[in-house]
């Protein structure tokens, strides 16, 4: 597995556990352990992602910046050039992970 | 609004073509039970519901079933994006070839195209809760019929993903439906239309 491959799974599972206790406090908005696990697995997912899209391509519009995306400038068409890193990467249904 | 995220909700890797299989999971974009009905109707039904809740709870897995159909799309396109014309030809795939080449178009396993009429939004919230809680099941039963006749671990491992999904979301219609009963008169819950009487409803 690719570093890459390795830390989109990652995102990928802490991104579930976030989704899930979503859909759980919206039935149980006061449920003290659901909102402890809520905070932290949402503080480690904006985490996650900012690393990735420092060395690898943005996930999400709030994560592109193009002086500090995409360090590796891997899967670009533009490497070394300054750039909109958005359109960098696979897209998701391109598999391969 | 919604924002795009450049990634499945869970990751697809299929390496074998098989156009055959992409047939039968296609109604889960398109059919009856399918993701993208799915979305559609939780979507269409917040704006009514009578408590702000239950239309948030609604917007988040009207959402993620949009993550749903995404996958289901992912799937389709892999199972048939390097498709020689033999396979065209012999596997059961040929006449939605002809149509829509290898391209993604909402339709069922049967071939019968995406219709609005696979879903409701019927403007009480009695109503359409119980019937989030059957979509659910039966996108349920659809994911195990797949799942009974297909083979390929790659393509298993996500729709048992999706499968397990229907569950929690059942769970959760099932939680909301009782506070919106708790909201209600407990001597008949069912008398009234909590969307249209909001009177009846305690705040």
């Amino acid at each position: 597995m690719t570093q890459r491959s390795q830390m989109l799974q990652k995102i990928s599972e802490i991104s579930f556990a976030v989704n899930d206790l979503t859909l759980y406090l919206d039935t149980h908005p006061t449920d003290a352990a659901a909102l402890n696990a809520f905070s932290k697995f949402s503080k480690e997912r904006r985490e996650l992602l900012q690393q990735y899209a420092e060395q690898f391509e943005p996930l999400c519009p709030d994560c592109v910046c193009p002086d500090t995306n995409n360090q590796s400038a891997s899967n670009t068409p533009y490497p070394g050039e300054r750039h909109f890193p958005w359109i960098d990467g696979p897209l998701p249904w391109e598999g391969g992970m | 609004m919604w924002l795009y995220e450049k990634r499945l909700q869970y990751p697809v890797n299929i390496t074998k073509t098989c156009p055959k299989t992409a047939q039968l999971i296609i109604s889960q974009f398109g059919g009856p039970d399918g993701e993208l009905a799915a979305s559609m109707r939780y979507l269409s039904q917040r704006y009514t519901m009578p408590c702000r809740q239950l239309g948030g709870l609604l917007t988040d897995i009207g959402t993620e079933e949009l993550g749903h159909l995404e996958i289901i799309c992912a799937m389709v396109y892999q199972l048939t994006c390097n498709l020689t014309p033999e396979q065209v030809k012999t596997a059961g795939f040929d006449a939605y070839y002809i149509d829509h080449t290898a391209a993604l178009w909402p339709q069922a396993a049967g071939g019968v195209p995406y219709n609005a009429c696979e879903f409701q939004s019927k403007g009480d919230a009695v109503t359409d809760l119980h019937e989030n809680l059957a979509a659910e099941q039966k996108a349920r039963t659809v994911y195990e019929n797949l799942l009974r006749i297909i083979e390929d671990p790659q393509i298993k491992e996500p729709l048992r993903f999706l499968r397990e999904r229907e569950i929690v979301h059942y769970q959760r219609f099932g939680e909301a439906l009782e506070q919106v009963k708790a909201r209600l008169d407990s001597k008949n819950f069912y008398y009234f239309n909590p969307e249209f009487d909001k009177h009846m409803v305690s705040q």
